[in-house]
């Protein structure tokens, strides 16, 4: 089932339907590195059944689930190089993926010239929908093939936890600048600062309705979900009247239009001549007179230091990383840090993943749409050319189109949310789809992923651990080999190879 | 229809672990491994529920023209249709000697006639936003001005409604993008094709794939409730016989996306697999320039939009007394045309409402006059009914959900229903 919301037709109107045809501007893709990776290292198989099962996680199994957790799919590079270097060390890799090398990547971004327009070029650009084609097939391309996983996993964190649906208005043209100058250059950082940087981005400002709030008539819609989503949440108690203090507090944060002087069209600008300059009293907290543009910079303060903050995001990545229901004593525990570290969302992280609640928590989330997709891309060294336009289509049809959540709660985390009729047909078929190369544009050379396999045994155990990273539960194993077994070997490739990615252990973060 | 599975096989197929043992092996798939359907409970009492949204904002005053205002005439100068000539095909239908139909919307007339027609007039969202994306959201979340609520008011009377209903296809929302109207707890599909909705695949080999699928998912994880029901739902459709089918009445859908829309809602409401719900788009109706008056997109948006309700109620026959259809559109369009033979984002609109159970044959709501005085804001027409005052008289005369309007329809108390339908006793 899909549950996204965009309309169809409201895009036909805006001229974004183009949005489907979202890799049409991407380049020729590098030729596959990864395919014959698995030839190269022969993989160690998983230790036996029981030892694999006591907690906490050890060897393989935990390499296992620790990569799973902290990418968009794990590939055989990411296990030869974790086992080479050892596990602590690839994760404070990627805690700081400045040390990581993303050339390959660049070179292929270099292709979506409205990644480094402004917003006035952008703003005016036909057709008007290609910011939009051209921000998804980047962050589709970024997914499959940077070695910064981990970032690239909390910049869509972040693009949920600070959603921003691209269809409304002037969104198409400004999401660029959020994902650029707001999301990436934040997403391990201090989440103070990403607070305070969001609540400067003209995208925000528009799609909350900030950018009209006047003293006049305040908007309380930012001011609502600055509360509600972004920070302290429904349970830190606060009233109706805190909001409306905090909507006067932003009144006059707002955008530059066409005939501004005093700054670039669409990009911030406060005008104090709608800004209500009188006192206010926030969560208790006294806001003197006379403050204009300093009366936000006092709430983001107010907000980004409040211990409901702390505990809030703590538990939204407690979900992303562990359960649907995260273990209370982790979210206490990751709220600590957060406070005692200034909201280094790093800090946060690295206890995270180290902690005893997450390596007790194999097999406990189901990918979204989005990373099933992605990460089925990356197990099959799936190459993305340019032919490739219908990826957002079959996106859109899983129910996960990046930037196109129209509700200000992001796509929701929790299996319960996916798992539904469709939306596991969406799967399959599209497993099948890939496997079968019958998706334009995309790649995928089975058979050389499957060079050493002898038999269908050697194929579904080779398939099995390169696509799970693990070996297939027992029984699993057993259907799919038996499948491999009727007829012609070479024939059936893709379809057991569509089944792994269909079957239960694949839908698996 | 033959192919076709009645109510009654289906609630045998949903009963659960007994109506595995009992089902008959011909009925039953041997790679299917259970049903996961819940036991049904209550059977839904209502009508069939669709709901068409005119993405885009719909001219309103084009689409059902005031030709007794003599201010429309005024400030239509190029977009006006023509007052009613008796004969003449490029003048308006004349309803009521007030108001008059589009001649390209001639293929509703006749439902007119037949009294199963009505329609709302000046009617809409309280809110002033003349965004497509904030107008849409708050008339499908049924919550004008107040964005707190994330579910959709078909959602809520799908949570609240006094039955159970656990099949797949109790909502559906065609065209793969779910509306937002039917966000809610209650599991809805989306459905771009019946044809599509199957494992994808040929003979032989799609019978092998779906039984490991269905074997792969029968050891104990966490999905196979879920991928049972996918192969329950599948199976289902696969019955529809989608080339076969022949609508009823001669009715004859547009050969577009909404048309076949419409056509795949009437073969799931004839299947009998408990539709209770269905949410249709037709978009383009943005129109800010060259708008056209007897041709161009106006009249070609709205016979497309016509042609397809007339085949949709033809084709549901006798089950059209048991279905209720309304339309609704973000906004209406200001009652100036602008300088580009166009219109721009306005207030008021019109709703069709057509069915079994419609008091048909009227033009409801007060007339607010297109008169400067009357109008609103930038010169919209005025909104004399609430849109949710025709929808909330829907759900509790029509779909038998009386009680929780407070719940559908939150913070809306100011009820003006206008009798636009009638009580399910009194007609269904």
């Amino acid at each position: 089932m899909t549950r996204s919301i965009p309309r169809r037709a409201f895009l036909k109107t805006s001229g974004l339907l183009g949005v489907w045809s979202a890799l049409a501007a991407c380049g020729a893709a590098p030729q596959a590195k990864a395919a014959s990776t698995l030839s190269g290292s022969a993989p160690t198989p998983r230790p036996s059944p029981t030892s694999a099962l006591t907690s906490p996680l050890q060897g393989e199994a935990l390499l296992a689930h620790t990569l799973r957790r902290i990418s968009w799919g794990a590939t055989p590079e990411m296990f030869e190089r974790a086992r080479k270097i050892g596990l602590e060390a690839y994760l404070d890799e990627q805690l700081h993926p400045e040390t990581l090398d993303d050339a390959l990547l660049a070179g292929l971004l270099t292709r979506f010239s409205t990644l480094t327009m402004s917003p006035a070029e952008r703003l005016q650009i036909e057709p008007p929908g290609r910011p939009v084609q051209e921000l998804i097939a980047a962050t589709l391309l970024r997914q499959r093939y940077s070695a910064r996983q981990l970032v690239e996993v909390m910049v869509d964190f972040w693009t949920n936890h600070f959603n921003i649906y691209i269809g409304k208005n002037q969104c198409r043209a400004l999401k660029t600048d959020d994902d650029l100058h707001v999301i990436r250059p934040h997403a391990l950082g201090r989440f103070a600062d990403l607070l305070d940087a969001s609540a400067h981005s003209p995208a925000m400002l528009v799609y909350l309705d900030q950018a009209e709030s006047t003293q006049a008539a305040p908007n309380e819609n930012y001011a609502r979900e600055l509360m509600e989503l972004h920070t302290i949440s429904v349970e830190a108690g606060y009233s109706h009247h805190d909001v409306e203090e905090v909507a006067r507090g932003f009144t006059g944060w707002s955008v530059a239009g066409p005939r501004s002087r005093r700054a670039a069209v669409g990009t911030y600008l406060f005008r104090p001549e709608f800004h209500d300059d009188s006192e206010k009293h926030v969560l208790g907290q006294h806001i003197p007179a006379g403050g204009g543009e300093r009366d936000g910079q006092a709430v983001l303060a107010l907000l980004a230091d409040h211990p409901m903050t702390a505990t809030f995001v703590s538990r939204k990545l407690a979900r992303r990383f562990v359960a649907d229901d995260p273990p209370p004593s982790l979210v206490t525990a990751l709220a600590e840090r957060f406070r005692a570290s200034g909201s280094d969302i790093r800090q946060v992280l690295s206890d995270l993943l180290r902690s005893p609640e997450f390596l007790a928590s194999a097999g406990q989330k189901v990918k979204r749409p989005l990373e099933f997709f992605v990460s089925a891309l990356r197990v099959t060294a799936a190459e993305l050319t340019p032919e490739a336009r219908a990826l957002g289509e079959h996106l859109r049809q899983l129910g996960e189109l990046p930037f196109f959540w129209s509700p200000p709660d992001g796509y929701p985390d929790y299996a319960g949310w996916w798992t539904t009729t469709s939306g596991l047909l969406n799967r399959w078929n599209f497993a099948m789809l890939l496997t079968g190369g019958q998706i334009r544009g995309v790649k995928v050379d089975l058979h050389a992923l499957t060079r050493a396999a002898a038999s269908p045994t050697d194929v579904v155990d080779l398939l099995g651990l390169r696509f799970t990273g693990e070996s297939l539960p027992e029984e699993a194993r057993a259907i799919l080999i038996d499948f491999a077994s009727q007829g012609d070997l070479g024939r059936n490739l893709a379809a057991v190879a569509g089944l792994i990615l269909g079957s239960p252990a694949f839908q698996v973060r | 229809m033959d192919n076709s599975l009645s109510r009654r096989e289906f609630l045998k197929l949903a009963g659960g672990l007994g109506a595995y043992a009992l089902a008959p092996s011909a009925a039953l798939p041997a790679w299917m491994p259970r049903m996961a359907f819940a036991p049904p409970g209550v059977e839904p009492q209502g009508d069939l529920l669709l709901v068409v949204f005119q993405r885009g904002g719909m001219d309103g005053l084009s689409a059902v023209i005031p030709h007794g205002d003599p201010h429309y005439y005024r400030r239509r100068s190029a977009l006006a249709i023509a007052e009613p000539e008796s004969g003449d095909e490029e003048t308006g239908l004349d309803l009521d000697g007030f108001f008059g139909l589009h001649p390209a919307l001639r293929p509703l007339k006749d439902l007119w006639d037949e009294q199963a027609l009505a329609l709302v007039h000046a009617v809409g969202s309280p809110d002033l936003t003349h965004s497509h994306f904030d107008a849409m959201d708050y008339m499908e979340r049924g919550t004008p001005g107040e964005k707190r609520i994330p579910t959709g008011w078909i959602g809520r009377h799908l949570q609240t409604a006094p039955w159970q209903n656990d099949s797949p296809f109790r909502a559906i929302g065609m065209g793969g993008i779910l509306q937002a109207s039917l966000r809610g707890p209650v599991a809805v599909t989306t459905l771009q094709s019946i044809a599509d909705f199957h494992l994808q695949g040929r003979g032989e080999e799609l019978a092998r794939l779906q039984a490991a699928l269905a074997s792969l998912y029968d050891l104990g994880s966490d999905l196979d409730e879920e991928a049972a029901e996918t192969f329950s739902a599948t199976e289902l459709l696969a019955r529809l016989d989608v080339a076969s089918y022949t609508p009823e009445g001669g009715a004859q859908y547009p050969e577009t996306e909404y048309g076949m829309a419409l056509k795949q809602v009437a073969q799931l409401a004839k299947a009998e697999i408990g539709l209770e719900v269905a949410c249709v788009d037709v978009g383009g109706w943005d129109t800010h320039a060259r708008q056209g008056a007897l041709e161009g997109v106006m009249p070609r948006l709205l016979g497309e939009f016509a042609a397809g309700l007339a085949a949709l109620y033809r084709d549901l026959g006798q089950r059209a007394q048991r279905a209720t259809i309304v339309s609704m559109s973000e906004f209406g369009r200001r009652v100036q045309e602008n300088a580009s033979l166009g219109t721009d984002h306005g207030h008021g609109n019109v709703m069709f409402v057509l069915g079994g159970g419609v008091n048909g044959g009227k033009v409801y709501g007060e007339w607010p006059g297109l008169a400067e005085e009357n109008l609103y804001g930038a010169g919209d027409l005025a909104i004399t009914t609430d849109f949710r005052d025709v929808l909330g008289e829907i759900v509790q005369r029509r779909l038998a959900n009386p009680d929780n309007l407070a719940q559908i329809f939150p913070g809306y108390s100011d009820w003006k229903m206008r009798g636009v339908v009638a009580p399910y006793e009194e007609r269904g």
